[in-house]
């Protein structure tokens, strides 16, 4: 044999196998190699240009489903049985918003370090601690045992099996050309969904609007603080200023509706923690208070921070709309995020479900639009339903509490977290029978001399929920009165329900499971040794706050103070919204008549600060009474004094009016900035109440000889506010609103985002708080019950989470778009045609419709 | 079976480039950039010198990736995937590069591939007996007279 040439083709195998595992190999975060980078199979790959009419063969299907998808890519499932349409939903979820649905699955299952990798398992440990699988498994156990007591039950279980089937339908056909670019660079392969993973997107869901853990930030204040009557005055739970939600409550019969929400037990014993307070505070150490709140800010949080999560909607009856019938209006606020959280769909099902609006992919519900007789939308209640309970360990066997006289066995749950490097991270998580013991997730116990975590975490939606009965119920609702028979069910997230009906009905349903706590107020962490502290039952559903057919002819909410607490038996513990964007919403529905969907599309984009509205005139005044000449704050204040209040992007008095906000904050609570500037400077209703009020005692700066009156403040804060502005804005002196006010919407991936530009609003209807709005209205209904047929919808996103499709973010040029003139948003119509047949016919210049998927059996 | 070079002629530079433009757009629409190695490895069959044969493998499948690029920027708008993949590695605006990345990889797997086809080849008919019945290997022979380098050298 010849040497030479066995060394040459050894030499020759050097290239190739180098090339392989340098291709191989990840770089960065390109997980999947840069063998991606090929024309055909990998990146460049990405589904563009899309197909034409399709016909999908769909195993599991009963007959044949016609999707039409319309041009902005909004499909309209006609089928003939629930389970072939909400199959075909979950297909087109998946087709759609594969990536989306993956990442939200595995983040609130604590399973992102097998997508990513290690350096996530900080995350999966909060989120497997906080057990949302666990409760979702509870959730379908639950509906798999009593689906045969209940046909609600089975038909909402029918419609998790039917999602999930036709979601699996799709991944089982990826193929390089369809497989999401995201997969691709992370070199990660989607698993088959199973029934379990609808409910964890329903209790991520939850828990991104109802999951916040107040005890902790209330606890470090006060004890910051430490000195209560500053700690009562400055941050209450209940706020001046507030027009609570419900002001004309209506209670159902309880012989009618004897359970709490969701079915369960109930108590109809009014607030048990003003009886007798018998469990102290426990102070946490404060090194541990810390820890655990960043490890509460630093947890990704699935629909964006909670102090962004929030919401309008209003209806009107026929005595307020031009129509003489209810129009109904919703735009919830979330974190924006691309895709967006929500997906359009149209689903009929003849004779039994005719309904259209925004799905969130992975869930086989529509949650806010319309259906053939009522529309509905959501805001956040934003209640405190989340305590901590400090357990009292045995010192001698650390897996052991004592409650009712004993020691008990925590419940362990061996919550192994495997990585993408193939490592296992063993993990475990306590839980006690208030729940799971929240340390266990960063070892913050040995800091507070504990060798073991022992912080449980009570939170309501714990466990088995049924949200998605309720669901299912609400899309065939035909009237307000079956949306409030749907509700019944409804136990996950507090939420102030917005409905109308054709039938010229309206109604505000608060609606969720709100806790009835017994030996303490549920603001601070507790020892609770025995059942007699702690949330011992729920408000009984009959008496959940609601308003039905108000005599004013509108209800509203906009995240508010639920109801006032002199006028319910129960306490529904906050802290709850400002109250500013309620304020206007009510002012605009008081204020006019013969309203419009024109006026209504106005009021959605209104932007009247009402802050400013208030407290502006109280500034020009003291600058007119002390001020002292200085041509520059003139200028400026002359700027005020002809601002309408709107927070339009080509004004100057919105950004002056952000800087004065701040300084008279900093200005006027020197009391608290002077113990620690991390302490949040009160809220702006305590503020506006101090102005209007001429609180002497809080004006005053206290470190200082002469004593301030609140002129003399508000001045200062003038001068405070030019000068920062001065300073931060140097290198832009036109000081435009909009050159900073900006809107930018990050992929969920950070591969890309969408806006960029200058934006409308702040702390107004249209919101969009702060400096670059990361959060706002995450779509927007009108609907209109004299012609439901015409109602109109747009959210900030696409339909398609494919980066490369036109249906990326055409929903956004809509929604951004603002026409000066009519004062509105732009909106697409929602067609609601009942036949496949009739929605062609009506497509009389091809402009409506863009394709068909036909499924078949 | 005679050997291989005995079998498949050599039909010249520009031919076996097509070939192998041909077979690197065939095998790439499978979507595994592993299979240019072969296409690399094919187009080197019609060759007989080992540094021809990688040029070949190189830029048959440069080629042939360009002109897949070229398409796909006509129809799946592969600059604007090109600028958010190299933005993910802070590089953000520099779209060709990953073009030119990715065909220069394509090119040396071709390469690699021509390569690793004419060693294997050259072994394998060291085992294969000649169109003659003889067993004896014949010396390469150089496909003109200026030709003589080999990877020996």
């Amino acid at each position: 044999m010849n040497k030479r040439k066995v060394v040459n083709l050894a030499l020759s195998l050097i290239g190739p196998i180098a090339l392989i595992v340098i291709l191989t190999m990840p770089i960065g975060p390109l997980t999947g190699g840069l063998g991606i980078i090929q024309p055909f199979g990998g990146i460049f790959d990405n589904g563009a240009p899309g197909p034409g009419s399709q016909t999908i063969a769909l195993p599991g299907l009963d007959a044949e489903v016609e999707v039409i998808i319309d041009h902005l890519g909004v499909p309209h499932i006609y089928a003939e049985s629930t389970y072939d349409a909400f199959m075909a939903l979950g297909y087109m979820h998946a087709k759609d918003r594969l990536f989306q649905v993956t990442m939200q699955n595995y983040l609130a299952s604590g399973r992102v370090s097998e997508i990513v990798g290690g350096y996530a398992a900080s995350s999966d440990k909060f989120y497997r601690t906080i057990g949302l699988a666990r409760s979702a498994q509870d959730s379908l156990d639950w509906l798999e045992a009593n689906a045969a007591l209940d046909p609600d039950i089975a038909e909402a279980l029918d419609g998790i099996y039917a999602e999930v089937e036709g979601a699996n339908a799709f991944i089982r056909s990826l193929t390089s050309a369809n497989m999401p670019i995201e997969f691709k660079v992370l070199g990660f392969t989607p698993e088959l969904w199973t029934p379990v993973n609808c409910l964890i997107n329903a209790k991520m869901l939850a828990w991104g609007l109802a999951g916040s853990i107040m005890d902790f930030q209330r606890q470090w204040i006060r004890v910051t603080l430490d000195n209560d009557t500053l700690y009562n005055d400055l941050l209450p739970d209940v706020l001046p200023n507030i027009i609570p939600i419900i002001q004309e409550q209506v209670n159902l019969s309880l012989a009618q509706y004897p359970l709490g929400p969701g079915k369960v037990p109930a108590s109809e014993t009014p607030d048990l923690s003003s009886i007798s307070i018998i469990a102290g505070e426990v102070q946490i150490p404060a090194d541990k208070l810390d820890a655990l709140i960043k490890m509460m800010n630093d947890v990704i949080r699935p629909l964006g921070d909670l102090e962004f999560v929030g919401s309008n909607n209003w209806a009107i009856n026929g005595s307020k709309s031009s129509t003489g019938m209810p129009i109904v209006a919703g735009d919830p606020h979330l974190g924006f995020q691309a895709p967006s959280v929500w997906y359009e769909a149209h689903i009929v099902v003849p004779g039994e479900l005719d309904v259209t609006g925004t799905t969130f992919p992975g869930i086989p519900s529509v949650l806010i639009g319309h259906n053939d007789h009522i529309a509905y939308s959501f805001t956040n209640v934003g209640a405190d339903v989340n305590d901590i309970f400090v357990e009292q360990l045995n010192p001698a066997n650390p897996d052991q509490y004592m409650y009712n006289g004993e020691y008990r066995d925590f419940i362990i749950h061996q919550e192994d977290i495997h990585t993408k490097e193939g490592e296992i991270i063993p993990f475990t998580v306590k839980e006690s029978v208030h729940g799971p013991l929240l340390d266990s997730v960063q070892n913050t116990y040995s800091l507070d001399g504990e060798t073991h975590p022992n912080l449980a975490m009570n939170w309501t939606i714990s466990g088995a929920t049924h949200e998605l009965v309720a669901m299912s119920e609400l899309m065939k609702a035909d009237d307000v009165f079956q949306a409030i028979d749907a509700f019944y069910w409804w136990d996950t997230a507090g939420q102030n329900c917005v409905v109308g009906d054709d039938s010229g009905n309206i109604a505000m349903l608060v609606v969720g499971r709100f806790p009835i706590r017994a030996g303490y107020t549920g603001e601070y962490p507790i020892t609770a040794l025995n059942d007699s502290v702690g949330m011992v039952s729920w408000i009984p559903y009959a008496h959940n706050p609601r308003e039905i057919n108000p005599a004013r002819g509108f209800v509203q909410s906009a995240n508010q103070r639920t109801i006032a607490p002199s006028s319910y038996a129960y306490d529904i513990l906050g802290p709850q919204a400002n109250g500013y964007r309620a304020r206007r919403i009510y002012y605009l529905l008081d204020n006019n008549d013969d309203i419009t969907v024109d006026d209504m599309k106005r009021f959605q984009a209104d932007v009247v600060e009402v802050r400013a509205e208030v407290i502006v005139p109280y500034v020009i005044s003291a600058w007119d009474a002390v001020g002292d000449g200085n041509t520059t704050i003139s200028d400026v204040v002359d700027l005020l004094r002809v601002w309408n209040f709107d927070m339009e992007p080509d004004l100057v008095a919105p950004t002056i009016w952000m800087y004065i906000l701040d300084a008279i904050h900093e200005e006027t609570f020197d009391e608290i900035s002077s113990i620690d500037t991390a302490i949040p400077l009160s809220r702006t209703p305590i503020l506006e109440e101090f102005i209007v009020t001429n609180n002497a005692y809080y004006f005053d700066d206290h470190t200082t000889g002469p004593v301030e009156t609140r002129d003399d403040i508000l001045v200062e804060a003038l001068f405070t506010a030019l000068d920062n502005l001065a300073v931060e804005w140097i290198d832009e002196p036109d000081w435009e609103y909009g050159n900073r006010h900006t809107i930018y919407i990050d992929h969920l991936a950070s591969f890309t985002y969408i806006g960029g530009g200058p934006h409308r609003g702040q702390n107004t209807i249209n919101v969009a708080g702060g400096w670059v709005a990361s959060s706002g209205p995450s779509t927007r209904l009108i609907a209109d019950l004299n012609a439901i047929d015409v109602s109109y919808m747009a959210y900030p996103g696409g339909q398609s989470g494919n980066i490369f499709s036109p249906h990326w973010d055409d929903m956004f040029a809509i929604w951004y778009s603002f026409n000066e003139i009519t004062e509105q948003h732009g909106y697409h119509v929602m067609y609601f045609y009942s036949t496949a047949a009739a929605f062609r016919i009506a497509d009389t210049d091809g402009s409506l419709i863009e394709r068909t998927i036909t499924f078949v059996p | 079976m005679g050997k291989i070079d005995d079998t498949i002629p050599v039909i010249g530079f520009l031919p076996a480039l097509v070939i192998t433009i041909v077979f690197g757009i065939v095998f790439q629409l499978a979507g595994n950039w592993m299979l240019m190695l072969f296409a690399g490895a094919f187009g080197a069959l019609f060759v007989r010198r080992i540094r021809k044969a990688f040029l070949v493998g190189f830029l048959g499948i440069a080629l042939a990736w360009s002109l897949l690029f070229v398409y796909l920027s006509i129809t799946a708008q592969a600059m604007a995937v090109a600028n958010i993949f190299i933005g993910l590695l802070g590089l953000d605006g520099l779209g060709a590069l990953v073009i030119v990345i990715s065909v220069l990889i394509g090119a040396l797997l071709g390469g690699f591939g021509g390569l690793l086809g004419r060693a294997l080849y050259e072994f394998l008919d060291e085992f294969l007996p000649s169109e003659d019945g003889s067993d004896i290997a014949p010396q390469p022979q150089p496909e003109s007279a200026e030709e003589e380098a080999t990877l020996e050298e």
